[in-house]
């Protein structure tokens, strides 16, 4: 597949890739065909297995139920597929998990009206979801939840299903919990009603979870279960109810449910290989036969049985729970010994498989509340993470690491987004190859400061420093875990600063809606403004955070994790899952937020206006904001005037690191449910146009409906004016090692990083940059004009891929408005 | 000489980040004033020797809040504005900025003191000592504000910040002898050897030009990479460029620069109150013209490179 050349008008990106083999051609193309499709197959056969395990032990029955699903899956091996096993039977599947949120999906059935979260977060209608709709249209499909395809005996069959859990299923239970416990459950749902939190993440709260694919694939399932065995055996009998005993009994049920999915497609293998003509193809299918025999039940004996061992582990544990952000991590660490030793592979065959590899990563779908989905715009965060230090502090990329680097140049998938652990020893081979990457316009790979992290891990967990660095990963958008070491069902709802400072301005009262949150406190002076704000937020997110806490009590007593726990450390030796505090590290739930730039800079112009230059006063700020600035252009001119965050101005600055210390400070104060402090961290992913939708005006001279800034410590779109160095200088001031994750985005015309000096001259502002030190960077290096033609003509433009938070999405199945906030970021190297 | 006072300068902009002027990451500071009037010049607000106002038709909502508070705006018809440029720019307060609600009158040029540009440059130290950068004094004219480029030259010396200046040429000798030591990298532009066509061009002799280089070139040659505009019609005949060339190899330098054209400056001619005379086509030349002229810098021995964006998809 040569990529189209690009119009002539727009500066091109400088490095184009193709796939290096038809096959991986092949696969991309059918990819992009693909209508998204919503496959019941596996709630199906759980729902079978939760009817008749009433009774049973908690964690023994979700093991059960897994298992069961995993043994009664249909085994599907599409044409060319080299690497055997999908989450679904579809090329573009999603596994509605109606064990953790019927609610949505009865809401869904039941066509009521959507939500007030619903309208303010769009999906995109482009590309496979174009697709979806013409096929619904042409083949008697109905459409499900927006853009997925399910057949009506199947939509019906489902229907049933999400009557069963709708009163069992974990957002059902935290609802009991919660609603019942929490005294501010009020202000919860109206906080959900107004856009000051995201939607409810029962629907898809696992993830940030990256499993030891090490220790699966080293040690193979067999060998584990032989150890839980002798655990079990070792229990007295008048243990019956030592909790232990159970999840081990558990664990080894998933297990062996594992080993069947993969046998499963072992015999599938090798009955195509019998009735198979093409000798070529026969022989790849009898090699698959063999491969899914050995692995995962026994170590891998080469590159490519490592590399299916790798993927059995990663699906069987992505179906036990509706994940975002469940990542394979360091994947060119895990397999390089495999690579290494491997005599008859080459580095060619290498990309190659990665080329597949990364295609059926792309291949999963998922399928949530629609506020969920358009959040995340389809996306599954699974983060893969290269080079960086090994334990011993020694640079640790690898020929496989520019192998991975090279298949994504080739293929542009969205899955896996790619990530550098940034070290100054790190090769130059590598990093150039990494900005070769970035070049191509996909927005990977992300840089982040490796040592950066260790200060905030070192700090909370005090675990040593070599192990922080062998492990240290990011699972999901940019916040790092240890994989194989880390609690994996963080918070992934967001806190919206935004409507703080809405709520603020206007004396508890939301308005946009007139829903009163917070009882009158009438605001006279700068100083009133702030604090009223900080008095705001703390209320928000101590809610919020103990809102959580039942959640993850219902999780425990619903969906605990049993499969993905056995490859955390260190639950089997403990004998407890992840729920009961199995994971060495359970610092991992994070408080989410977004959109302080905006608060800051709006702090900065009252106090700009109102107090220093006495242009306006206080009242007549407030009363421009609510009327939109309407007819006050030239005080909102004023407004945009005034110091903006992203200049190295401190006026401002100061500011922000004011209300960033406060939040984290805050945030540390409560415990999460297993008894440790919550971690501080800020993202973005799409939440920057949602919430900004729902925000009225601000004093920093943004209009209502406008979006937020985007990223963490990114200045809003068309204000940073100092250039790409002062944004660095501005974002440095913060010590970003008090955060679990942090982001800044920055968008180059591609003419700023041409050439390898171009390349060079990229290193060295991320050096520096880390130097500081910062945490998080990565870079949009597309053409505005171009994005802009790609609006207009959608049917040119089907591969293109852009960055948008911690993730890339394709330009066509974004909403407008995000397509709109990645070409309103200012654009630096004109 | 020297600095016994604190020089302040006339500068139009200050841009970070700056890739292609000199090595590494730079930052850029656009003095204001030239000797020289270009006719293709895409920076044209960096001519004048004083501020003066542009205005932007984009951002004008035509309210004319403006022609109210000065007389030299003039609002001639709806959706018009013309400015008296020889009564503005004489005051000092510039009211009719204050008075514009969009912001779209601008003022080109601010007074600045060797202390504030030297904070904006100093700001980005890390930048430049990780990519082999520095600052690059550009315009306009650098040697037409003598005693603040020295001030400045002398000030990054003294913070360990590497200097290159991109002059025209067209400056005192005694200047440029003076000041070579503390200038890491001459960008040094050169456009056309026929002194009548240079004069026709840009409205000045070259004789000094060439005068200057020729000493410069004695003193420090691998201090100066030439750089040459290819102008459609102005200086890219083959003649022309063939004559650039065995100036450049009989004076012993050895690397050159060749500019593609452009026309992205021709938007502020108008705001400015002039007209754009050049193609404003970008790229009217075929594709390959850089490249073949390049072949010519290289026939004569040079290193060359081209800005030109190369070919989609090459």
């Amino acid at each position: 597949m040569t990529p189209p050349s690009e119009p002539k008008a727009f500066a091109p990106r400088e490095v184009r890739g193709a796939p290096s083999i038809p096959t991986s051609a092949f696969l991309k193309q059918r990819y992009l065909d693909a209508p998204l499709m919503v496959d019941i197959e596996y709630i199906r056969h759980l729902t079978d297995s939760h009817r008749h395990t009433t009774g049973m032990e908690t964690l023994e029955r979700r093991a059960e139920d897994h298992a069961h699903a995993l043994e009664r899956l249909t085994p599907v091996i599409h044409a060319q597929d080299t690497l055997a096993a999908n989450k679904t039977r579809f090329i573009r599947g999603a596994v509605p998990y109606a064990n953790y949120a019927a609610g949505p999906f009865l809401k869904e059935l039941r066509s009521q009206e959507q939500d007030a979260q619903q309208k303010l977060t769009e999906q995109g209608t482009g590309g496979g979801i174009a697709r979806t709709r013409e096929q619904a249209a042409r083949e008697g499909y109905c459409v499900f939840s927006g853009k997925f395809l399910i057949s009506p005996q199947d939509l019906e069959e489902f229907s049933a299903i999400c009557a069963y859990w709708e009163t069992k299923c974990l957002m059902a239970e935290g609802e009991k919990l919660w609603k019942k416990a929490l005294p501010q459950a009020r202000f919860l749902e109206d906080g959900w009603a107004i856009g000051l939190y995201t939607a409810p993440h029962e629907p898809c709260p696992e993830g940030r979870l990256i499993l030891d694919f090490e220790m699966a694939a080293s040690r193979g399932y067999a060998s584990i279960i032989e150890e839980l065995e002798g655990r079990i055996a070792s229990c007295p009998p008048s243990s019956a109810d030592d909790p232990r005993l159970h999840f081990w009994r558990a664990a080894r049920r998933a297990l062996q449910g594992g080993l069947r999915f993969a046998e499963n497609y072992a015999h599938e293998a090798a009955r195509q290989a019998r009735i198979e003509r093409d000798a070529a193809r026969r022989q790849e299918l009898e090699a698959m036969a063999r491969t899914c025999l050995q692995v995962p039940a026994l170590p891998p004996r080469n590159f490519r049985e490592a590399m299916q061992s790798f993927w059995f582990t990663y699906l069987l544990g992505h179906l036990e729970g509706s994940h975002l952000g469940y990542s394979p991590g360091r994947l060119d660490q895990l397999l390089y010994p495999y690579y290494a030793q491997d005599p008859d592979l080459r580095f060619d065959a290498a990309v190659a498989l990665l080329e597949e590899l990364f295609v059926k990563m792309t291949q999963i779908e998922y399928i949530a509340s629609l506020s969920w989905q358009g959040l995340g715009h389809g996306n599954l965060y699974q983060n893969l993470i290269l080079g960086g230090l090994d334990g011993d502090g020694r640079p640790a990329d690898n020929e496989l690491s520019l192998a991975i680097l090279q298949a994504q140049i080739n293929m542009q998938m969205t899955q896996p987004t790619l990530s550098v652990w940034y070290d100054d020893s790190l090769s130059q081979r590598f990093l150039m190859k990494a900005v070769d990457c970035v070049k191509t316009g996909v927005g990977y790979p992300a840089f982040f400061n490796q040592k950066t992290y260790v200060r905030h891990e070192q700090a909370v967990s005090g675990l040593p420093t070599a192990t922080i660095l062998s492990r240290a990963a990011i699972g999901g958008c940019t916040e790092p875990v240890l994989q194989g070491m880390s609690y994996g069902v963080v918070q992934a709802g967001f806190v919206n600063h935004g409507k703080l400072l809405d709520l603020a301005l206007n004396d508890g009262v939301d308005p946009m809606t007139g829903v009163r949150m917070f009882p009158s406190r009438p605001l006279t002076s700068y100083e009133d403004t702030e604090a009223s704000y900080i008095d705001k937020m703390h209320t928000a997110v101590r809610t919020w955070q103990q809102y959580w806490n039942h959640v993850m009590q219902a999780h425990r007593a619903t969906v605990p994790l049993i499969f993905c726990s056995v490859f955390v450390n260190d639950c089997v030796a403990r004998g407890r899952c992840m729920d009961d505090g199995g994971a060495i590290l359970n610092r991992t739930p994070t408080t989410l937020s977004s959109g302080l730039v905006n608060v800051a800079n709006s702090l900065a112009a009252v106090r700009k206006l109102c107090c220093e230059d006495r242009i306006c006063s206080f009242a007549d700020l407030r009363q421009a904001v609510a009327q939109n600035w309407r007819g006050l252009d030239a005080l909102r001119r004023k407004a945009l005037d005034a110091p903006k965050w992203g200049n190295d101005d401190d006026a401002v600055d100061s500011i922000f690191l004011r209300l960033f210390d406060e939040y984290c400070r805050w945030v540390e104060g409560q415990v999460n449910y297993l008894g440790e402090p919550y971690d501080p961290s800020m993202l973005a992913i799409s939440t920057p146009v949602p919430f900004g939708k729902a925000c009225a005006a601000f004093p920093d001279g943004r209009l209502a409906g406008e979006p937020l800034a985007d990223g963490v410590t990114s200045p809003f779109p068309g204000t940073d004016t100092h250039g790409p160095t002062a944004v660095i200088r501005s974002s440095s001031k913060v010590d970003h090692s008090r955060i679990r994750g942090g982001l800044l985005n920055l968008k180059f015309h591609p003419s700023a990083l041409r050439g390898e000096n171009g390349s060079r001259n990229l290193l060295a502002l991320i050096k520096t940059y880390f130097d500081k030190p910062g945490f998080h960077i990565q870079f949009n290096v597309v053409d505005s004009d171009m994005l802009r033609d790609a609006q207009a003509h959608p049917e040119r433009y089907r591969d293109l891929v852009v960055r948008v938070a911690g993730f890339s999405a394709y330009w066509v199945e974004m909403s407008r408005a995000l397509q709109d906030q990645v070409i309103w970021r200012t654009e630096h190297g004109l | 000489m020297g600095s016994n006072a604190m020089a302040v300068g006339l500068i139009f902009d200050i841009q970070h980040y700056a890739v292609h002027d000199g090595p590494g990451i730079r930052t850029l500071i656009f003095f204001k004033g030239c000797p020289l009037a270009c006719a293709w010049c895409s920076n044209p607000e960096s001519q004048a020797c004083t501020p003066e106002l542009r205005h932007d038709p984009a951002r004008c909502a035509h309210c004319l809040s403006c022609a109210k508070i000065c007389s030299a705006v003039i609002g001639d018809a709806p959706g018009l504005l013309r400015i008296d440029r020889a009564r503005c720019g004489h005051c000092e307060s510039w009211p009719c900025l204050e008075a514009c609600p969009r912001g779209a009158l601008l003022k080109v040029g601010q007074r600045i003191s060797v202390d504030d540009v030297m904070s904006r440059i100093t700001a980005d130290k890390a930048f430049y000592d990780n990519s082999g950068g520095g600052v690059t004094f550009s315009g306009g004219e650098p040697f037409a504000q003598p005693e603040f480029l020295a001030d400045l030259l002398a000030r990054c010396r003294t913070s360990g910040i590497r200097a290159a200046v991109e002059t025209c040429g067209y400056a005192a000798m005694p200047d440029i002898a003076r000041l070579e030591p503390l200038i890491d990298l001459f960008l040094y532009d050169l456009k056309i050897i026929d002194p009548q066509r240079h004069r026709q061009w840009t409205g000045r002799d070259n004789a000094p030009i060439l005068e200057n280089l020729r000493f410069l070139a004695g003193r420090c040659a691998e201090k100066i990479v030439l750089r040459v505009p290819l102008i459609p019609g102005g200086t890219d005949g083959e003649a022309n460029l063939a004559a650039i060339a065995e100036f450049s190899r009989a004076l012993g330098l050895s690397r050159v620069e060749l500019l593609a054209y452009h026309a992205l400056g021709a938007g502020k001619y108008e705001g400015l109150g002039r007209i754009y005379r050049m193609p404003t086509e970008d790229s009217w030349h075929g594709a390959d013209q850089p490249t073949q002229a390049l072949r010519i810098f290289k026939a004569a021995g040079l290193t060359g490179t081209t800005d030109a964006t190369p070919a989609a998809g090459s």
